[in-house]
């Protein structure tokens, strides 16, 4: 799924991840806030557990097998993942595509 | 994402490839049955589904009926109707040979009455703060569910669970108060069909069973081998009804050796 000329500038990933967490909680409306890199998943935008599997689906189907949220996640400890903010999620999707580089 | 039509329903189902060479042979393959109430196959996405693949094992995770990114129809929330969903699962899938049923909570409970109807298909059965459906358990959850029926959809006791849990735990309630409210959930669980102590006595592949020693269901962990000759018990210190999610690496370390184990070498 990924493009040769993939962007991996960290304002293009936040972009990424913006329209992609839209999608994810498109049946509870649209975003009232601005995403920034500081926005955490579970506080600010209320994402439930199930919601953060439907965006490592949307990372996998953008990125590909680079980005391996699942893997990100189980590294993680519970306190980990509720504090979880954009801006780790960007930072983890940039180190993956730069890994392979 | 990833949606099956199976028994009816549309079904959430979320897999992933054992990781290393295909020349390998073939692979062991978990499948994850999350439990009742605020559950999802988060509990297991964020949890063993990426250290199982990591391990050679392919797995597959799914939201059961009613919950998660599934169809919440109004009827069919016994549990023979998780077991039809999940054979019927496999069967759009394409997975014919037999499986390790790694289950939290209900989901356990869903894994014993599987491993009961489909005693050739399940290869081996992990339980995590789990028991079978028999009528003590039938009493337990009846009383649970009811519990939930009737306060979760209050506002004072939202309000409560808001202050105490966060507004998070308040949500997930919520929804779950409005499941209980609009299915046939609360009188389906309870139903089974139950087994006996025959039936259990039946269910012969091997069974590995976790709980949180602080858990309100460890008193299972003292009676479940009268009720299962053979199996394994395990109680982690320290821990809750939570475990998966507040031990997983402690719970990993149990799981992902055990189905390596336990995997048939000439099946398949």
């Amino acid at each position: 799924m990924s493009s040769p000329e993939l962007a991996v500038d960290e304002q293009a990933v936040l972009d990424d991840l913006t329209r992609m967490i839209a999608i994810v909680l498109e049946d509870i409306g649209p975003l009232d806030a601005e995403i920034t890199p500081d926005t955490t998943f579970r506080d600010d935008l209320d994402l439930e557990s199930i919601d953060l599997v439907a965006l490592g689906g949307l990372l996998g189907e953008q990125y590909g097998d680079r980005v391996n949220f699942a893997e990100f996640v189980a590294d993680l400890d519970l306190e980990e993942i509720i504090a979880l903010t954009v801006g780790d999620l960007v930072d983890y999707v940039l180190a993956s595509l730069r890994a392979e580089d | 994402m990833a949606y099956v039509a199976a028994n009816g329903i549309r079904m959430h189902v979320q897999r992933m490839p054992a990781k290393g060479s295909a020349a390998d042979g073939p692979r062991p393959r978990v499948v994850f049955i999350h439990g009742v109430g605020t559950d999802s196959l988060a509990s297991f996405y964020l949890t063993l589904a990426a250290p199982a693949a990591n391990a050679g094992i392919e797995v597959i995770s799914y939201d059961l009926r009613g919950h998660g990114r599934s169809d919440r129809p109004p009827t069919g929330y016994t549990v023979a109707d998780a077991v039809d969903d999940l054979a019927a699962l496999l069967a759009e899938l394409g997975v014919a040979g037999p499986v390790h049923l790694v289950g939290n909570s209900f989901g356990g409970t869903v894994a014993f009455s599987f491993a009961h109807r489909f005693p050739d298909r399940v290869a081996s059965l992990v339980a995590i703060e789990s028991e079978p459906a028999t009528r003590s358990w039938s009493r337990k959850i009846a009383d649970r569910l009811d519990e939930g029926a009737e306060k979760l959809v209050q506002a004072e006791v939202l309000s409560w669970i808001h202050d105490h849990h966060g507004s998070h735990m308040s949500r997930l309630g919520k929804a779950f108060g409005q499941v209980l409210a609009t299915t046939s959930i609360t009188r389906d669980v309870p139903r089974g069909p139950l087994l006996s102590g025959a039936d259990l006595a039946a269910i012969s592949c091997p069974v590995l069973a976790i709980f949180g020693a602080e858990s309100h269901v460890v008193d299972v962990a003292e009676t479940l081998p009268d009720l299962l000759p053979g199996c394994q018990v395990e109680v982690i210190p320290g821990y809750e009804h939570g475990v998966l999610m507040q031990a997983p690496h402690e719970v990993r370390d149990l799981v992902l050796p055990w189905i390596l184990r336990h995997e048939p070498v000439e099946i398949r």
